[in-house]
């Protein structure tokens, strides 16, 4: 299977390199959402250590008997959690909080979104070297939209989507060179076992 | 404590009436009484208890409002007996949120006991909680927000973001109040309410600030007489940025564009009379409402003039059409302005009935013009309508306009000026100008000259003694211009004298003013020129009834100088009437000012001259000169002159020693223009000494350098002066019994040398060196070791004098030849040599040795020194002693 999904790809070289432009972009974005959370913090008066627990994003629970494809089935999942949330989020400043003069926060907010999406692009080409076509988008359902309707809990709920967009892009950033040993594993057991019938 | 008392009575009082109920007593009171709340408002409901119906006055029920048991408001409400049996309604607004604490409301009537209804406060479980939230308060009120806190939770801290000293309060155990005045609108977003507890958990609230529309100044109009159209002025306070304000109204209906201050909502007729226009905006933080009383038929604001156009144009006048958009406007009364730019701006009004055309006149030929127009409304002037697009139009050309000439007399010289046509003047291109001049007296004969367009001026010689007129024209395409004269006046050297005054610049030109004079029948005309150098007049007119003018020129510079005539306009010639110079402004003028300055000491005088200064290096008038004179000691004596027109200052007075002169002029501006100078000053005896020391210097060097000459050419000169001679030799004729005597020995001492010479006659010995000159033989005796002239010291000869006289008595001796006068008898020779021999007579006469000073060579200049006295024998021949020979005595004795 490994072997048949290893044929699948147009080739290893490939599939790094689009692990490392995916690496390249979550290390950008995580730079990107720092300043977003710094801006915010000083946009809202807040401290480090304001009141945000509890997750956002729900996906199965890390585990070390996950293959390559479930593991960036999970981290994909994750992300496409936190873009819908981040577009909801920006839509609800927008509209309750926002809307007067567009600035720093505001252009931020913007390029963190933009970022999150290449990132996406980039492990939805993975996931789909690892897993094939058939593997369909993450679904969304059950996940909370909408967000609290008093504007304070309102500004809490958008800082804590920003906070899940760092965490998932940072775990995003340490699953994935693990990502790329495991298929090189992969592959070399492939060609080994292929040898061994010749 | 009193509350305490309050409720104790009001305890007691309840027991009591309950007492009362009890023992079959009915009141009026209160019944099926409920509490409900809405935001921070109390709603309390109840009916009256059918016992009340039999109440024929007015019943008033008393409510007190509760706040966690403490009062904080008592109302009463009366019920009419018409009211009785239905259901009442009170409400009261809370100025804390109701979620910060438990409120209770107490009913009752006048007769009947307390009920109470209570709202509880907020309570929490899991971590703070902020109120109110989400709420919208206008800029400068004054807030009180709480915060719950769970149980078990210890309270930190509460603020607003931006907000410093706020007042906090704590209203039971678990609740925390802050009251704030808002002073800050809500700028990005709302404004945070944060609380946190001792064990780092952090809520909050969020709320808006900021103001309610902000509308003012109400001005209803109607523009095109069928709706009204109001204006007012949104002041520049932040509203609530972040969402789009509700559209404010104008008579019930909604603007559609309130963001410009602007609404216009269609009427059923305007000319109705005065009418109160309303409106009014609303947002969440309150309402504005504004009004305007007006007739619209007073307040009619016209439209621009639609399609205005150029309909016929002339030289000097056009007429311009338009139209009306609104069809209404042609039975309205109007006065309309015309606005003309590009030349002088001019707006000229016009008046009418659905006024659309204008005639203007007057205008500049050959121009071209932008023009607009604007109407209102004649009989209610309201306002003027918008001004109409431009239209451009140029008119048709003309002849020039006279010409402004002047004149500008340079000696003989007339020099006739005209300024250049301006091109409103010229009403087409300028082709050239004809200048006509005639004698005053000779109206028949004149000259006259063309010159071309760019030509403005034209030199006369005239007979300066002679009156002229000078007539000048200018010419374009449509003709010639109307000619401008001019009459030169006749040169009067007996004529009357102007003088100059002075006159200073200000606010960049030059204020003149000059007496009137009868004479100036058609004006003033005021011209000037830089006072040093060529230029070429400028000049401007003034009408007679002024008698100043104000001077402005881009020629006028700082530190130059200028010169005004003012001349009386008269029918002939100009008059001068007064001349005045000045500077614009006063510069400081240059160091280095006086040229060639010189010092001369005269005694303890020093006195330093200069030359004089020129007019174009006088950048300020000059009022006198300064000379600093500083010596040795630094001590600094000034001398100063007040005539400006001084070319030399003395200082007087000074000690003898060196000095630096500074020499400086005096100035409005101050001293300036310093030129240096040292000198030392002696005293005349060192002077003397001086000089006699230089002469003598002089002397000893001129004696050294000849002397020095002739050691150096001595061989040159001895030969052109004294060239070798043969040895004398005295030759005897023989016959004449002559004996030639050497002279070998002196007989004074043992000297080799004799410079005797002694002519002696000897027949039996020739001698070589003879000279035999027509059979006369000059004999001159030479020493033994040789030749010498000169007279010697060892050997000093005898006095001549002595020798002369005693030359008889003299045995074997001979006699010098020099410096002695032979005063022989026979043929009384006189030999004479140079003036120094002669000079010598005294000291040979005293016995001294002769010319005991000279050594060296003595030129032998007999024969050139010699004299004979002509007068005692043979005055043809030089030398007498030819033919006589001298016989010494001593020979002749042997």
């Amino acid at each position: 299977m490994a072997a048949r999904r290893t044929r699948g790809m147009t080739g290893p070289d490939v599939n790094r390199s689009t692990v490392a432009r995916a690496a390249s972009i979550a290390e950008q974005l995580r730079y990107e959402c720092s300043i977003l959370l710094e801006l915010y913090r000083e946009k809202e008066s807040f401290t480090a250590d304001v009141l945000v627990d509890g997750r956002l994003v729900s996906v199965a629970p890390p585990s070390s008997q996950l293959d390559t494809r479930d593991k960036l089935w999970r981290l994909h999942s994750a992300l496409m959690q936190c873009r819908s949330l981040l577009e909801r989020a920006i839509a609800r400043e927008e509209e309750e909080l926002g809307g007067g003069k567009k600035g720093e926060y505001e252009t931020q907010r913007k390029r963190v979104k933009d970022r999150l999406s290449y990132l996406l692009i980039c492990t939805g080409e993975l996931l789909k070297t690892a897993g094939g076509a058939a593997l369909l988008t993450p679904s969304l359902e059950g996940l909370e939209l909408d967000g609290p309707t008093a504007l304070f809990e309102l500004k809490l709920w958008v800082y804590r989507i920003f906070k899940e967009v760092d965490y998932w892009t940072i775990t995003t950033l340490e699953a994935l060179p693990s990502v790329i040993a495991k298929e090189r594993v992969r592959t070399s057991r492939g060609r080994t076992t292929r040898s061994t019938r010749r | 404590m009193i509350i305490w008392i309050v409720l104790l009575s009001l305890f007691c009082k309840s027991t009591q009436d309950e007492k009362s109920q009890e023992n079959g007593f009915l009141y009026c009171g209160p019944q099926n009484v409920t509490l409900q709340h809405s935001g921070w408002m109390l709603l309390l409901s109840w009916e009256d208890q059918p016992s009340c119906s039999a109440v024929q006055d007015v019943l008033i029920y008393q409510l007190v409002v509760l706040r966690t048991g403490q009062q904080v408001h008592y109302d009463e409400v009366s019920v009419t007996s018409d009211q009785i049996e239905s259901t009442h309604y009170w409400n009261w607004t809370s100025s804390l949120a109701l979620e910060c604490a438990s409120h209770s409301v107490r009913l009752r009537s006048q007769t009947s006991p307390w009920k109470e209804q209570t709202i509880p406060g907020k309570q929490t479980s899991e971590g703070p909680e902020v109120f109110p939230k989400d709420e919208w308060f206008k800029v400068g009120s004054t807030v009180t927000f709480c915060c719950i806190l769970p149980s078990r939770e210890a309270f930190s801290t509460m603020y607003l973001t931006g907000y410093d000293g706020a007042q906090l309060k704590t209203t039971s155990n678990q609740t925390y109040a802050l009251t704030v005045h808002l002073n800050q609108v809500s700028e990005n977003s709302c404004t945070n309410v944060i609380c946190k507890t001792k064990t780092n958990k952090e809520n909050g609230a969020c709320v808006y600030i900021g103001y309610p529309p902000r509308y003012r100044d109400l001005r209803c109009e109607t523009r095109d007489l069928e709706s009204v159209e109001c204006q007012w002025t949104v002041e520049g306070g932040k509203g609530r940025p972040f969402k789009k304000p509700k559209d404010p109204q104008l008579l019930g209906r909604p603007c559609p564009m309130p963001s410009e201050g602007r609404c216009s909502q269609k009427v059923e007729k305007v000319g109705v009379g005065e009418r109160n226009w309303r409106l009014t905006a609303q947002n969440e933080f309150g309402k504005a409402e504004l009004s305007d009383t007006a007739d619209l038929s007073k307040r009619v604001h016209m439209f621009a003039p639609n399609g205005v156009k150029a309909l016929t144009v002339n030289a000097r006048s056009v007429i311009l059409q338009w139209d009306w958009t609104v069809q209404q406007y042609n039975i309205l009364n109007m006065t309309c302005q015309v606005h003309m730019c590009c030349g002088e701006i001019t707006i000229i009004e016009h008046f009418g009935v659905g006024l659309n055309c204008a005639v203007l006149n007057g205008l500049i030929p050959n121009w071209t013009y932008n023009v607009t127009v604007r109407c209102g409304t004649a009989q209610y002037f309201w306002k003027w309508s918008d001004w109409s697009k431009k239209v451009l139009f140029q008119t048709y050309g003309d002849v020039p306009e006279a010409l402004d000439v002047w004149m500008q007399m340079e000696g003989n010289q007339i020099k006739i000026i005209w300024k250049m046509t301006q091109a409103k003047l010229s009403h087409g291109l300028i082709k050239g100008y004809e200048v006509i001049w005639r004698k005053t007296t000779e109206k028949q004969q004149h000259h006259r000259t063309n010159l071309a367009f760019n030509k403005q001026s034209f030199s006369l010689s005239l007979n300066s003694t002679k009156e002229y007129i000078v007539t000048v024209t200018a010419r374009n395409i449509n003709g010639s211009s109307t000619p401008s004269t001019i009459t030169i006046p006749s040169l009067n050297p007996a004529g009357h004298r102007v003088n100059t005054s002075r006159i200073i610049g200000s606010n960049r030109g030059f204020n003149l003013s000059w007496s009137a004079s009868p004479a100036a029948s058609c004006g003033y005309i005021v011209d000037w020129c830089p006072t040093s150098g060529p230029c070429t007049v400028d000049w401007l007119r003034v009408p007679p009834n002024k008698t100043n003018a104000k001077v402005f020129s881009k020629n006028f510079t700082d530190g130059q100088r200028f010169s005004f005539s003012v001349y009386a306009c008269t029918q002939g010639a100009p008059l001068l009437l007064d001349k005045r110079e000045g500077y614009f402004t006063e510069k400081s003028i240059k160091e280095g000012l006086f040229k060639s300055l010189k010092g001369k000491q005269q005694d303890s005088d020093f006195e330093v001259s200069w030359d004089p200064i020129y007019l174009k290096e006088q950048t300020a008038f000059i009022q006198g000169y300064v000379l600093y004179c500083l010596d040795n000691s630094n001590t600094v004596i000034n001398f100063s002159t007040d005539d400006p027109d001084s070319t030399s200052l003395r200082a007087r007075n000074l000690k003898m020693g060196f000095y630096n002169f500074t020499m400086r002029a005096q100035t409005s501006v101050g001293e300036c223009g310093a030129a240096f100078i040292t000198a030392t000053l002696n005293s005349p005896t060192e002077n003397l000494i001086g000089a006699v020391l230089i002469l003598l210097v002089t002397v000893f060097g001129l004696l050294s350098l000849t002397t020095m000459l002739c050691f150096k050419h001595w061989t040159c000169i001895k030969q052109k002066v004294y060239p070798p001679i043969p040895k004398p030799v005295l030759t005897s004729a023989g016959e004449h019994g002559c004996h030639l005597l050497y002279m070998d020995q002196c007989h004074h001492s043992d000297v080799d040398i004799l410079e005797v010479l002694e002519l002696v006659c000897s027949e039996e010995t020739p001698i070589n060196g003879s000279v035999r000159q027509e059979n006369i033989l000059f004999v001159v005796s030479q020493t033994p070791k040789g030749y010498s002239n000169q007279p010697q010291e060892k050997c000093p000869p005898d006095p001549l004098t002595a020798t002369t006289t005693k030359l008889p008595s003299l045995k074997g001796l001979p006699s010098s030849p020099f410096g002695s006068v032979f005063s022989n008898p026979s043929y009384n020779l006189i030999m004479k040599p140079g003036d120094r021999q002669s000079r010598s007579f005294p000291e040979l006469q005293e016995g001294n040795s002769f010319e005991r000073s000279i050594d060296g060579y003595q030129p032998q200049g007999l024969t050139e020194t010699f004299h004979i006295n002509p007068t005692e024998e043979d005055p043809g021949s030089p030398m007498s002693c030819v033919f006589t020979y001298v016989v010494l005595p001593q020979s002749l004795s042997k």
